[in-house]
């Protein structure tokens, strides 16, 4: 259990890490500050998901692999937008941000439910996967451009004096980013081990220990940062931080593991937990047009019991 | 007796504060400031770059506020009142006295804000302030 504690704080800082540093690298190249920031937000909190899945599954331990991005899917949206609703009082949203970004995280549901049909997600998913995410970035940061050509200053997101002259990198910065890389892998590594030795101590299955375990664990910044954001009224970050994990755990954890070998699929996940992760992204849908544009504290009380539901069957009742 | 006056606000209730505000003060001669603070806090395991992002977004959020005030207290019908805006970071109960100490402000008014469980849940500022204010504060009863 201790390995399992140090060894989530360790990816959870060595993934921080990593992104600052790779910001700042791409920053000094001249690549587009818009791009940057998209991605930033994009990866920032999904690192130790993605990390976690793609060590479990070349490690061999795919089940804890599959498990852990769909198990965070699934506690992402039923059980953080639940307890942030619940404790914020609810969390407003923007129309056109909320379709985009709803739309996707559906759509990539529905894909991974699409491929998970036909049995083992091999590279031909991948590249589908991949190629579907490409789009949504290229969605993002056209978003993104639209909107800054009236409010974006990048001398407001990135300090005057933190701006390096272009292609001059400093080489601290590509030393920590190496860190914060060597960090996550090191952390990943032991994290999924400990997780499947804490599964065989325990004799449950390695898939439950990714679906609530690492998966609870490894969206420790996904609750932090919604939480917080729905508690200082920044319901578009907050509810986008959901949604933006939610479609590059999928797209990204599963696509890219599959494209190095084929993820085999469990017969449960497809007729359980991808239903059930799709099911819950509708549910907030219908919670957030039934409250007005806002997932109010009745709809985080409705998602928390969801999620509880979920883990009830999933632990006791089907494993 | 009430000259410099700071009218503090996160936001929320805004327009009832305002109102208040206007229907007590309006036809008097007086310097009204009107505050937002930045909450720069995180929790723990929170990501460098969102935290920045976090920030900009508050102050954005924070200047849209302000400009909001200063278009109702510079409306026609408030010619007595001259008005000031202060963008501050930090812990918003502490940044709100420590302006009120420095601007040697006579009165704060702000909202009674949450109900009971949001109070239970996220806290107080209104709390906090009226614990250490160097002034005289009036609490609107916000619904």
């Amino acid at each position: 259990m201790g390995a399992l504690a140090a060894s989530l704080m360790l990816v959870i800082k060595s993934a921080d890490l990593f992104v600052d540093n790779l910001i700042e690298i791409g920053s000094s190249l001249g690549i587009s500050h818009i791009i940057l920031g998209v991605t930033a937000s994009a990866m920032g909190t999904s690192l130790p998901e993605f990390g976690s899945a793609l060590i479990a599954s070349l490690s061999g331990s795919v089940d804890i692999g599959v498990g852990t991005v769909i198990g965070s899917n699934i506690w992402n949206i039923a059980g953080i937008l639940g307890i942030s609703a619940t404790v914020a009082g609810g969390i407003g949203t923007s129309k056109e941000g909320l379709n985009r970004d709803w739309l996707m995280t559906l759509i990539t549901g529905l894909i991974l439910l699409f491929f998970m049909l036909f049995g083992d997600i091999n590279w031909t998913a991948s590249v589908v996967m991949i190629a579907a995410y490409a789009v949504y970035l290229w969605i993002l940061i056209k978003s993104q451009r639209k909107k800054s050509e009236s409010t974006f200053k990048p001398d407001e997101y990135f300090k005057k004096d933190k701006i390096p002259k272009e292609n001059s990198v400093d080489k601290k910065k590509i030393l920590f980013a190496l860190l914060g890389l060597a960090g996550l892998i090191v952390g990943c590594r032991i994290l999924v081990y400990s997780g499947v030795e804490l599964a065989r101590i325990a004799g449950i299955p390695e898939m439950i220990m990714g679906l609530f375990t690492l998966a609870i664990g490894t969206s420790i910044p996904e609750l932090v940062v919604t939480l917080s954001s729905a508690m200082k009224g920044l319901h578009d970050l907050s509810i986008g931080t959901v949604l933006g994990s939610n479609t590059f755990n999928i797209l990204i954890g599963i696509g890219v593991p599959a494209l190095i070998l084929g993820v085999p699929v469990e017969r449960l996940s497809v007729v359980f937990d991808a239903p059930v992760m799709i099911l819950v992204t509708v549910l907030l849908m219908v919670l957030i047009r039934t409250g007005n544009m806002e997932l109010n504290r009745s709809g985080g009380i409705i998602l928390m019991g969801t999620y509880l539901s979920y883990a009830i069957i999933r632990i006791f009742i089907l494993s | 007796m009430y000259e410099k006056i700071m009218v503090a606000s996160m936001g929320q209730y805004m327009d009832q504060i305002m109102e208040h505000t206007i229907n007590l003060l309006k036809d008097r001669k007086t310097e009204i400031m009107g505050i937002y603070v930045v909450d720069t806090s995180v929790p723990f395991l929170t990501p460098k770059k969102v935290k920045e992002m976090m920030i900009t977004e508050l102050r954005a959020k924070g200047q849209e506020i302000l400009d909001q005030m200063e278009k109702v207290f510079e409306a026609p019908g408030c010619d007595a009142i001259k008005f000031k805006k202060i963008l501050a970071e930090g812990d918003p109960a502490d940044e709100i006295v420590k302006t009120a100490e420095n601007e040697g402000v006579d009165l704060i008014i702000l909202g009674t804000g949450k109900n009971i469980v949001d109070k239970r849940l996220l806290g107080s500022v209104s709390e906090k302030i009226v614990h250490s204010s160097p002034c005289t504060i009036l609490l609107v009863r916000t619904t």
